[in-house]
C-alpha cells in the first residue's frame, strides 16, 4: 500500500489541504518525461511494466506493424505506438509510448460513480483501487486517451499506476528503469518541464522548428510529458489533438446533477406539500 | 367490510399483475440507478448488495422493466390516447390540481393526467433501455455513442421518476381508494362517478 498523500478521490469531497503525517514534506509534483525523439522503439519499458506488475506477455495478431498489440488492455498498460505519418512527401515512421496521462484534471475520476474506485494523490499521480471499483466503465467514457480498459472477467478497470507503489517508496517508475536511451525519465513536474523545454530549443537549434512540448492545457495539462519532433501533429503519434474532459461528462456531473437533485427532491417536497395544503381529492357519493 | 358492498371492477387481475410487475421492476432500476447517480445515495448500492452487485443487476432490472412496460404499453396504448377533451383537460390541470374542477372535461377511464403519464413512460423506457444498453457494455460501444447516452440516459431517468413521484402521491395519499382498485380491482361507485364519471357511465349502462 503506498503512502502518498490524496488529492481527489472518486464520487467524494474534495479532501482540501493534505493533512496529518507527512502533509508538510510533499511540495512538488512527479512526473514522466518521454521524449520521442530519441525513442528508438525498443519496448523494454513495455517488458519492464509487464515484470513490475506481475503481468502476462500476450500474444496478439499481427497488424502488418512493429507494434506489440494494437491497443493497451486490462493487463498490458504501456504501449509503444508505431505510426506511419506522410508529411511533405516525407514518410515519418513515430514511436511513442502510450499510456495513463495522469491527468491533472482527470476525465476517468470525474466520472466515477464509486467513492474511491480512484484516487488521485498529491505528486499528481491518478490510480485506481479494484477493491473500490464496481466495473461501471465510466471512466473509459472519462477518459479523453481511451486508457482505462474493463477486465472482461474481473470487471475491474486497469490502467498505468505510474507505479505507485515505487514512486511512493521513493523508486522511479520500472519503465524509467528499462529505457537504454534515456528518452524516459522521472522527476518532479517543474524539473522536467524545464527539462523538456531545453530539449525543445536544442532540438530547434538543429532546424527542427516544429519541436513542441505536449502538455494538453485542456485536461489542466499531464504528469505524463512529450516532446514532439513535430508536435504541430500531435495525432500523426496517436495523440488527441485538444484532449478535454467531454463536455457531456462535464455537463452530467455538473449542472444535471444539481438540476436532477432539485427535480426530485422538488418533486418529493412538492407532493408532501401539496397534500399539506389541499390535502386528498374528496367526493361526494352520489350513487346513492 | 361489508359482504355486499357495491364494487365497480376496475382493473382486472391480469392488468393488476402487469402494473405491479412494472412498478417492482421500475423501483428496483430507479433505487439500484440513484446509487450511481450521486454519491451521497451510494448508501443504497450496500442496501442492493454492494457496488459491483448494483452495476450487475441494474440493467437486468431495467430489461425486466422494458419488457413488463410493452406488455402494459400492448394492453394500454389505445385507451391512453389523447383526445379533444384531455388536451383541455391538461390546459385546466392546474384547477384539478387544488380541487377546483370547475369547467374540466370529465375523465374516461383514465384522466388526461393519468394518461399523460403513461405516455411519459413510455417514452422514458425507450430513451432508457436504449441508452442503458449503451452503457451496459461500454467495452464495445463506439466512444460517439457512450458519450451521448452517459447524458440521456439520466435525464431520461430523472422525468421518469419525476413523474413516478407524483404518480405514487396520487395512487396513495392523493386519491383515497385509488389504492385498493390496482390491488383488489375494484373500486366504490362514488369513487368511479366522481373520479372517471364517462368510465363510470359506460359500465353501469350495461
Ligand atoms: C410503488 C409505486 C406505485 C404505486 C403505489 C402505484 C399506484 C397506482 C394506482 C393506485 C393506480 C390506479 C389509478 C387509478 O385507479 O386510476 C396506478 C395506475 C397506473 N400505474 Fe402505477 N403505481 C406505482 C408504480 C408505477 C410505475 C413504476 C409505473 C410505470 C413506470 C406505473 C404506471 C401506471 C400506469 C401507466 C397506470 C394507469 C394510469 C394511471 O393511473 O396513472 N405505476 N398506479
Ligand atoms: S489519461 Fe485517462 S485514465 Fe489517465 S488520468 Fe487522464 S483521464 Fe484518467
Ligand atoms: S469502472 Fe471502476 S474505476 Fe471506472 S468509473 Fe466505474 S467504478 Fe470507477
Amino acid at each position: 500500500m503506498n503512502t502518498t498523500l490524496v488529492k481527489a478521490i472518486s464520487a467524494s469531497p474534495a479532501p482540501g489541504p493534505p493533512f496529518g503525517p507527512g502533509a508538510a514534506k510533499q511540495t512538488h509534483t512527479v512526473a514522466k518525461l518521454i521524449d520521442t525523439t530519441t525513442c528508438i522503439g525498443c519496448k523494454a519499458c513495455e517488458v519492464a511494466c509487464q515484470e513490475w506488475n506481475d503481468q502476462p506477455f500476450l500474444i496478439g495478431a499481427f497488424e502488418g506493424t512493429y507494434q506489440t498489440l494494437t491497443d493497451l488492455t486490462p493487463s498490458f498498460w504501456n504501449l509503444i505506438k508505431f505510426n506511419e505519418a506522410e508529411q511533405e512527401g516525407h514518410l515519418l515512421w513515430l514511436m511513442a509510448k502510450y499510456q495513463c496521462m495522469h491527468c491533472v484534471d482527470p476525465g476517468c475520476l470525474k466520472a466515477c460513480p464509486a467513492p474511491g474506485a480512484i484516487v488521485q494523490y498529491t505528486n499528481g499521480i491518478v490510480d485506481f483501487n479494484a477493491e473500490n471499483c464496481i466495473g461501471c466503465g465510466y471512466c473509459m467514457t472519462g477518459c479523453p486517451f481511451d486508457v482505462p480498459k474493463l477486465h472482461p472477467r474481473t470487471k475491474k478497470v486497469q490502467k498505468c499506476t505510474l507505479c505507485s507503489d515505487r514512486v511512493s517508496v521513493g523508486l522511479e517508475p520500472a519503465c524509467i528503469k528499462a529505457c537504454p536511451t534515456n528518452c524516459l525519465s522521472f522527476g518532479t513536474r517543474e524539473d522536467l518541464l524545464a527539462k523538456a523545454e531545453a530539449r525543445v530549443e536544442a532540438l530547434k537549434d538543429e532546424g527542427r522548428s516544429e519541436s513542441g512540448i505536449y502538455n494538453p492545457p485542456g485536461v489542466g495539462g499531464t504528469h505524463v510529458v512529450y516532446v514532439l519532433a513535430h508536435a504541430d501533429h500531435p495525432e500523426n503519434y496517436g495523440l488527441p489533438r485538444d484532449p478535454a474532459i467531454p463536455w457531456t461528462v462535464a455537463l452530467w456531473k455538473g449542472p444535471l446533477k444539481w438540476l436532477g437533485n432539485l427535480v426530485l427532491l422538488g418533486g418529493i417536497l412538492g407532493t408532501f406539500f401539496h397534500y399539506v395544503r389541499y390535502g386528498p381529492r374528496r367526493y361526494k357519493d352520489e350513487t346513492g | 367490510m361489508r359482504l355486499d358492498e357495491p364494487k365497480v371492477d376496475r382493473f382486472n387481475v391480469v392488468e393488476r399483475v402487469t402494473h405491479w410487475l412494472v412498478a417492482l421492476s421500475f423501483l428496483y432500476t430507479t433505487l439500484t440507478g440513484l446509487a450511481l447517480w450521486s454519491p451521497r445515495l451510494y448508501w443504497l448500492a450496500a442496501v442492493f448488495g454492494g457496488g459491483p452487485t448494483v452495476r450487475g443487476w441494474h440493467p437486468w432490472g431495467g430489461v425486466a422493466f422494458a419488457a413488463f412496460f410493452a406488455f402494459m404499453f400492448r394492453a394500454w396504448n389505445r385507451q391512453m390516447r389523447l383526445e379533444q377533451d384531455d388536451r383541455r383537460w391538461l390546459r385546466l390541470a392546474h384547477r384539478y390540481a387544488v380541487h377546483n374542477e370547475e369547467g374540466l372535461p370529465e375523465a374516461g377511464r383514465f384522466n388526461a393526467g393519468q394518461k399523460s403519464l403513461f405516455w411519459i413512460q413510455a417514452a422514458g423506457a425507450v430513451v432508457l433501455i436504449s441508452t442503458g444498453v449503451v452503457l451496459w457494455w461500454p467495452e464495445t460501444m463506439p466512444r460517439a455513442l457512450r458519450l451521448t447516452a452517459i447524458l440521456l440516459h439520466p435525464v431520461a431517468a430523472v422525468v421518469a421518476i419525476g413523474g413516478l413521484i407524483v404518480h405514487i402521491y396520487m395512487g396513495t395519499a392523493a386519491v383515497p381508494e385509488a389504492f385498493r382498485g390496482m390491488i383488489q380491482g375494484w373500486v366504490r361507485p362514488g369513487w368511479a362517478a366522481s373520479h372517471h364519471p364517462k368510465w363510470y357511465r359506460e359500465v353501469t349502462r350495461r
